[in-house]
């Protein structure tokens, strides 16, 4: 009965492990990255799991965790101050708003001045105050001269303070003047003194041999410092025991808060068992989560990647072929569930259960693009490869865990004859403590070259301490004794190249001479470190980015204030010639100013690019359906491509040729790798063809592509094809999983009009309303989704244009409208259309169905279209390097056509790289001004939203859409090696779903470099065209803005419809009025003439076709 | 005058290379504003070779210049001479113009690719230096010269590995890749030492005329040295796992190097021995054996392979293996055009690599058969590319460090203290602890020894001298204690550590190949 009661518990506890385990593999996802497959590749947060967290909590505990920064270095800031990006005035009222680090407290007085916090940290942004390693110091004293003048970046007004004191210290003129060194040396003097430092300073090599001067010495102040030790052994080394004693606790303690064994292992053996694990969990990885590159799977693929693992390594003999020990006896005893694989791992290296959480945070982000992958798929279920192969988080983990175990055996064993569990390494360290300093120096410490040789030799020749510990404590001595040499010059924690360094770099910023400092007590000086040691590094990066965001939107404030009640189309009391609805993306914001600069009688408006029309998606030629839906949604309808009634001859030869197109691209896509001997005749029958696409490819792209095309068209014959939108109405509901073919005449209305009450388009028709969706086109380009309409999941929003032309010229359709109060005229026609947003081409839907009176307004607008489409692809051509400076329109159209085409061209667009900013309201609020293409432009009527109903549904989109973009390119700017997936240049495509480099490394996830290479990190700044107070009331009841807004992810300013006053909205403090900065907005005659000759980002301009350019304007530019 | 034509054809590139290459250890080249100008001199070098070389095989056709040109001695040594000559056949300079175009066409695609590259002009040069070594390569009248060249091309691939040296897995793989070919060139200078010694000169024309004339055993011999090289070369098995390794760098270079140009030498080598070959069965079967037997290893581990740098290598090896077949089987003519349309056909794929998804969507590859898929033991050895990479691994790296690590020890621990190098002055380092026992001691008498001599006369004195006193002071002042426990404790680790380092199956095959030495 006993024996069973404990049995029972054991099993409880047993089960409540395995649900503790399940809890955190789950908790996981927060810390991996959490980007799809590349096809489906969707902008998103990079931090998003910390996005319940203010914006600089997050990026600071996502430092902790993680260990990147997530702001630009501090040079960048300092470069952008230096070129006027932010200036003192953006520096100064952050400061004012850091309310939490105290700027206006006084520090201290000095001179009749009174210091204050605010000044010392100007001083330590702008010029960096910070601790410097010895060497450091004695180079910058050696080389730079740092002693002898006043130093290069102390600005003019402290300078001449310094120097003018030289006069006054001598006092009458009888003496020669002193030079700058006498000065500067008794201000380094002083602040040696300050602090009870004494200037000389041991040379590290001449610790090599202790003088006998300098070894009494050494000896007096240590055992002074360690007064009442006693003992045999010699009192350095049993203070050099006693700190390793301490390093052991310490390294131990870090396993599973910092560490992983295999990190510990690093640190003390410099071998890294990630090099023998990686290779194999990788192949196993990406066989497993193969999308169709690989013509063999494993066979019991469908049962798990942990099962099918522990299947294949039974069989597999590359652990007996790396000498791996005991690995048969750890294969075999392998449980059925990967969760007891992972309790029964944890448990054996001794890991108390509460540290569990962090061990497995560590493996996990260690190859953070494979388990960040496997997390996605885990959490996708839908995602159809899954029916194939369900993925879990828990089975890699438990992979990863046994593959480590095995080899950290093998490291235990070979260097110190010992299990790879803490408590073993524990009792080995224990009683070999010398050598666990030795080795932590030499792998961890950055020791001089003197003692790194004969450390390193040492653990070659000696491998541990078991046999022979002498070398290791006499070396273990040495190395003490340096690093207690190092830091003889600290006095109570000062140090010379901390505490003295820093205040003379201060003192002479603050124009302080040596007497000034002399008169400073000590406290007060040490009161002045302390205030640049609260101001940490990421406090630093924060005010900088404040202070650069308020930088650009002071200009975009200014912009549209100035152009409030200029901008077209707040009415349309007259009737529009043509309307034109793009998608909101930032890079239609230079097509749209274009045609309206060339055409004042258009007027254009900007949507999410899918047009409120939610379908899954199927091309005539194509196998299954694509959704064309933002990410979040789930399409219950499709729409299908069908041939028009008369082409049923033409499709039936269209489809077989393209069914013979397919055959071909598998042969030469596939076959041709796949297969051996056919491949053989294939390969000489195809090279002739191969050889000269090639050399076309590389010598004449743009040629090459367009013969390519013709001959593709010719030998596809184009059918001509409408969409099948309609259904009959069966009264069922359709929903994601019963879907229906088409929309009912109701669920067409529906859409049509909540697209129309949102765009605030419910009035003022024009003749011709055209749906421009978008996509990209590039050669050669894993990342092709990124450029992509995001509106539509990464693909084209093409269809989802010409599915809402086709509903809403239904006269059906336009009765059902009418009865909910929007009247289309009878002569209003929609078309659909597709703008490439690379090559700058327009794909027209269903021209053959415009009504004949309308052939010439198409016409012109066509027209129309063709030149703004010119003066874009010129406009994007400023800030390609390889463009020329001066271009004429079409040879910028050409030019951007050739990078379209150029399959070497790893830049053939520059993406959403410009993103800054997105404006909610009516187009009169930016029709008119200059953004650079820096803004995403959603139409919204505030006049016809009074209560903020539709808007609430904007922003909801929206927010998340546009700061999924932004923070995206922000992390991965700021830092692209570890946020983003560094340079496209070595990336190789796995499986179907990711890029890495070589092929075994780990998957890259974030934007490749050339994406971000022009982007300027800040986060979005969202201006909604409405009342403070309608927005206040959204912001209360919307969790999801107020996470974003709240926690400042995205910075929220309204513009008042009426009067156009601006206010901010601060975390905290509500909307506060912008602070009414005089500020002047250039005015030109056209787009062209103010960014002609720039290629940097440019400010906001007024563009007024009719004003004259003023001459002092004219000046400036 | 024609004859120095000859010449421009490889030089030109590589005094391109040399030229840039100096500009960029002077600093001179550097950053993105100085990328016209290296693409410039790269480009125009490249294409004026491309030029000399048109010119060079019109005048070959009427007849304007020999088809082997010596321009004069190169190294001349006693009995021998090498010459500096180019053989102008078809072989030779239909490869140069493969080498030409595609060079030319890799070149030109990296402009656009390697754009703001922190490596962009190491690249070029690096890219530029191996067109013109492999042109050097197949134009080389007598086998030192192609031999310079066949060297210049693998340390170029060892370069453009290693183009990301920031990563350990790179620097690693370029190091791999760069010894498994010195087994290569090992077979290539015993093959030229032979040449020597049997035919009495390099000269290609030289070494394939005397085919006849050697005997068997002696042109099996020189064959097979040469197909060592090749199979090196070419990646052949079980030399195959280095060029797996090898997809470190960027695109491009992946494309032309094991692609393209680099991986078809090997059989270019064949195909210039052809004769040599033709008159030795034996090595006409070795080729066959060895062909048949990389092709399937291609062909059976590229199935499982899911990334498409990967995938398009064991593809590539499998043709290539193909090729050696067709060689060995005497189909000379059908390997040769196989080997052009083949470097098209990956190169162009290569370069392609990055869209292939895109052009594949919705199209996957056809499975394998139901029998196959269903082996799962033969599956793993698929995914483990049938463990030849850890078979080496075992059997030849680690015994092969162990055995240097083991040397270094018995150099550092023998023969410099017998020697008595320089004491570095590491030796006369000093610790707090050190000072402070020496203080301790000055105040008991005596003190721990911290001296450090060098040499072996010093070492015996010192020891004589810090024996006695050992002696007088543990033995007769204090009686036998746990010193001297310890010091038996210590030589009976020591004898053991020795014994167990005899047991090792690399010393029991020095011993056993010392006892052959003195035998004979």
């Amino acid at each position: 009965m006993h024996a069973l009661c404990t049995e029972n518990s054991a099993e409880d506890s047993h089960s409540e492990l395995r649900l503790k385990i399940a809890e955190i593999v789950a908790d996981l996802g927060h810390v991996l990255p959490g980007q799809a497959p590349i096809l489906n590749f969707v902008h998103h947060n990079t931090l998003h799991g910390f996005q319940h967290l203010p914006f600089d909590q997050a990026l600071a505990e996502a430092e902790r965790i993680t260990g990147i920064f997530g702001y630009l270095p501090e040079s960048d800031f300092r470069r952008l101050y230096a070129c006027g990006r932010i200036s003192d005035g953006d520096l100064e009222a952050v400061l004012n708003r850091a309310e939490a680090l105290t700027p206006d407290t006084i520090v201290l007085e000095y001179a009749n001045r009174s210091l204050r916090y605010r000044d010392v940290y100007r001083i330590a942004m702008v010029y960096g105050i910070e601790r410097i390693s010895t060497s450091h110091l004695r180079w910058s004293i050696e080389e730079l001269g740092v002693l002898d003048r006043v130093e290069a970046d102390v600005p003019p007004t402290a300078r001449r303070g310094l120097l003018e004191s030289i006069k006054h210290h001598q006092g009458g003129g009888r003496q020669q003047i002193p030079g700058q060194e006498v000065l500067i040396r008794e201000l380094w003097r002083a602040c040696l003194e300050k602090f009870g430092l004494d200037e000389a300073e041991f040379h590290p090599e001449e610790l090599i041999d202790l003088s006998m001067q300098q070894a009494e010495r050494l000896l007096g102040e240590f055992a002074a410092a360690n007064e009442g030790v006693r003992g045999d052994e010699p009192v350095a080394r049993r203070s050099m025991l006693e700190q390793a004693q301490k390093m052991l606790a310490n390294t131990l303690n870090q396993v599973g808060a910092k560490l992983s064994l295999r990190g510990l292992l690093l640190e003390l053996t410099d071998e890294d068992v990630l090099n023998h694990v990686r290779p194999l969990l990788i192949c196993h990885c990406a066989s497993f989560l193969d999308e169709g590159l690989a013509a063999w799977h494993a066979p019991n693929r469908s049962s798990g990647f942990y099962c099918a693992w522990r299947e294949s390594m039974r069989r597999d003999w590359s652990l007996y072929l790396s000498e791996a020990p005991e690995w048969r006896a750890i294969v075999s005893a392998l449980p059925e569930d990967a969760r007891d694989v992972l309790i029964a791992e944890l448990r054996r290296l001794g890991l108390p259960a509460a540290r569990w959480e962090g061990y497995l945070t560590r493996i996990a982000l260690e190859l953070p693009g494979w388990s960040g992958m496997m997390n996605w798929r885990a959490t996708h279920v839908g995602y159809p490869p899954n029916q194939e192969t369900p993925v879990s988080l828990m089975d890699y983990l438990a992979v990863r865990l046994i593959l480590d175990r095995i080899w950290l055996e093998r490291v235990c064993k070979d260097v110190w004859g010992i299990q790879a569990d803490l408590a073993s390494l524990e009792r080995y360290f224990r009683t070999h403590l010398s050598e666990l300093l030795v080795r932590h120096a030499l792998f961890r410490g950055n020791l001089p070259e003197y003692l790194a040789a004969k450390a390193q030799r040492l653990v070659e020749l000696e491998r541990n301490e078991r046999l022979n510990p002498e070398p290791w404590r006499n070396l273990a001595d040495m190395i003490y004794t340096w690093s207690r040499g190092n830091s003889v010059s600290e006095s109570a924690h000062h140090t010379t190249y901390g505490s003295a360094w820093r205040l003379f770099r201060l003192a002479q910023h603050l124009g302080m001479t040596a007497p000034d400092l002399k008169a400073l007590p000590r406290v007060q000086a040490e009161r002045l470190l302390r205030v640049l040691d609260g101001f940490t590094p990421d406090r630093r990066a924060y005010l900088w980015l404040q202070a650069y965001e308020r930088h650009y939107r002071e200009e975009v404030f200014a912009a549209l204030a100035a152009n409030h009640g200029h901008g077209r189309w707040s009415k349309r009391e007259e009737r529009p010639e043509a309307q034109i609805i793009f998608c909101m993306d930032d890079r239609e914001e230079s097509i749209r100013r274009h045609l309206e600069e060339l055409n004042p009688g258009i007027e254009t408006l900007g949507a999410a690019g899918f047009f409120g029309v939610a379908m899954n998606w199927r091309g005539l030629d194509d196998q299954a359906v694509t959704p064309l839906c933002p990410i979040v949604v789930t399409p219950s309808n499709e729409v299908r491509e069908v041939p028009r009634p008369d082409q049923t001859k033409q499709n039936r030869r269209h489809g077989r040729r393209n069914r013979f197109r397919d055959l071909l691209s598998k042969l030469v896509n596939h076959e041709v790798r796949r297969n051996l001997v056919s491949s053989h005749a294939l390969i000489d029958l195809l090279a002739p063809g191969y050889l000269l696409g090639l050399i076309g490819k590389v010598f004449f792209p743009r040629r090459q592509n367009r013969l390519v095309r013709a001959a593709a068209a010719a030998f596809v014959p184009t059918v001509d094809t409408e969409l099948a939108v309609n259904a009959e109405d069966d009264g069922t509901v359709a929903t994601p999983e019963n879907p229906r073919l088409g929309f009912t005449d109701a669920e067409q209305a529906d859409h049509v009009t909540a697209f129309f009450h949102n765009t605030g388009l419910t009035y003022g028709f024009a003749p011709l309303v055209v749906l421009m969706g978008h996509g990209s086109v590039s050669q050669n380009n894993p990342h092709l989704a990124a450029y992509d309409c995001g509106a539509c999941s990464g693909r084209h929003g093409g269809p989802n244009a010409r599915a809402f032309a086709a509903m809403a010229n239904r006269p059906e359709i336009r009765r059902l409208l009418a009865k909910r109060g929007i009247e289309v005229p009878e002569d209003t026609w929609f078309v659909g259309t597709e703008h490439d947003t690379c090559n700058e081409e327009i794909l027209w839907f269903d021209t053959g169905d415009v009504p004949a009176l309308l052939r010439p307004t198409h016409h012109k607008l066509r027209q129309e279209l063709d030149r703004a489409c010119r003066l874009s692809a010129h406009e994007r051509c400023r800030r390609f390097a390889s463009a020329p400076s001066k271009l004429t329109l079409s040879e910028a159209l050409e030019h951007v056509i050739g990078r379209s085409t150029d399959f070497s061209q790893v830049r053939p667009e520059l993406g959403h790289a410009t993103n800054a900013a997105a404006f909610v309201g009516r187009r009169s609020m930016s029709q008119g001004v200059f953004f650079d293409r820096r803004v995403f432009l959603i139409s919204y009527d505030p006049t016809q939203d009074p209560d903020g109903s539709r808007l609430e549904g904007i922003l909801l989109t929206v927010g998340p859409v546009g700061a999924g973009i932004n923070l995206e390119y922000y992390f991965s700017t700021v830092n692209n090696e570890r946020f983003g997936c560094g340079t496209k240049v070595p990336h190789n495509v796995t499986g179907l779903f990711g890029v890495m480099e070589g092929t075994s490394g780990d998957l890259r996830t974030g934007l490749p470099r050339q994406m971000i290479e022009i982007h300027e990190a800040m986060r979005l700044l969202v201006v909604v065209e409405h009342k403070p107070d309608v927005l206040g009331a959204i912001y209360e009841r919307q969790p999801p803005l107020r996470e974003l807004i709240g926690n400042a992810w995205i910075q929220l300013a309204t513009l008042d419809p009426d009067d156009g006053q601006i206010m901010l909205f601060e975390p905290g403090r509500g909307f506060v009025p912008r602070e009414a900065r005089v500020h002047e907005i250039p005015t030109r005659t056209g787009s062209t003439e103010w960014y002609a000759g720039h290629s940097q980002p440019l400010s906001p301009a007024l563009i007024r076709p009719d004003s004259t350019t003023s001459p002092r304007d004219l000046a400036r530019a | 005058m024609l004859d120095w034509l000859v010449v421009a054809v490889p030089v030109l590139p590589i005094s391109a290379a040399a030229l840039v290459g100096v500009g960029i250890a002077g600093g001179s080249i550097a950053g993105e504003h100085a990328e016209r100008r290296t693409r410039n001199v790269m480009l125009g070098a490249v294409s004026a070779a491309a030029v000399a070389l048109a010119l060079v095989t019109t005048y070959r056709v009427i007849g304007a210049i020999a088809p082997q040109v010596a321009l004069g001695t190169w190294i001349d040594s006693g009995r021998h001479r090498i010459a500096l000559s180019f053989t102008l056949d078809r072989l030779s300079l239909s490869f140069a113009a493969l080498i030409a175009v595609l060079g030319l066409t890799v070149l030109r695609f990296s402009v656009n690719y390697m754009h703001r590259e922190p490596g962009f002009h190491r690249f070029f040069a690096v890219l530029t230096l191996f067109i013109g070594a492999m042109l050097l390569l197949v134009l080389g009248g007598n086998g030192v010269v192609t031999f310079a060249g066949w060297e210049v091309a693998g340390v170029c691939s060892y370069l453009l590995i290693a183009y990301a040296y920031d990563r350990p897995v790179a620097t690693s793989n370029a190091t791999r890749a760069f010894v498994t070919n010195r087994i290569g060139d090992a077979g290539f200078v015993l093959g030229l030492v032979l040449a020597f010694m049997w035919c009495g000169d390099a000269e290609w024309t030289t070494v394939l005329g005397s085919g006849a004339k050697l005997d068997m055993l002696q042109r099996t011999t020189l064959a097979v040295c040469f197909l060592v090289a090749a199979m090196a070369k070419s990646a052949q098995v079980p030399l195959t796992p280095w060029v797996t390794r090898a997809m470190e760098g960027p695109t491009p270079s992946s494309a032309i190097f094991y692609g393209a140009v680099m991986i078809h030498a090997g059989v270019y080598l064949i195909l210039r021995l052809q004769p040599i070959f033709e008159h030795s069965p034996a090595a006409m079967v070795l080729l066959v054996i060895i062909g048949s037997l990389t092709a399937g290893y291609g062909f059976f581990c590229g199935l499982t392979q899911t990334d498409v740098k990967s995938a398009l290598t064991f593809a590539t090896i499998g043709q290539v293996g193909l090729m050696f077949l067709t060689c060995g089987l005497g189909w000379w003519e059908i390997a040769t055009a196989h080997l052009f349309a083949h470097t098209f056909l990956r190169t162009y794929q290569f370069l392609t690599a990055p869209s292939l998804m895109h052009h594949v969507i919705g199209k996957p590859i056809r499975p394998v058969p139901q029998w196959l898929a269903r082996r799962h033991g033969l599956y793993v050895a698929s995914l483990q590319r049938c463990w030849l990479e850890q078979l080496a691994e075992k059997w030849v790296v680690r015994p092969t460090s162990l055995l240097a690590a083991d040397l270094s020890t018995f150099d550092h621990k023998v023969i410099e203290r017998t020697i008595g190098l320089p004491v570095p002055a590491v030796s006369a380092l000093s610790s707090l602890a050190a000072w402070e026992e020496r203080r301790l001691a000055a105040d008991a008498g005596a003190g721990p020894d911290t001296r450090e001599v060098s040499g072996l006369l010093g070492f015996v004195a010192h020891k004589l001298a810090s024996g006695l006193y050992w002696f007088e002071e543990k033995l007769v002042l204090q009686g036998a204690g746990s010193d001297l426990w310890r010091a038996g404790r210590q030589l009976g680790h020591r004898m053991a550590s020795i014994e167990k380092l005899l047991c090792r199956p690399r010393y029991l095959f020095l011993l056993v190949l010392l006892t052959l030495l003195s035998v004979s």
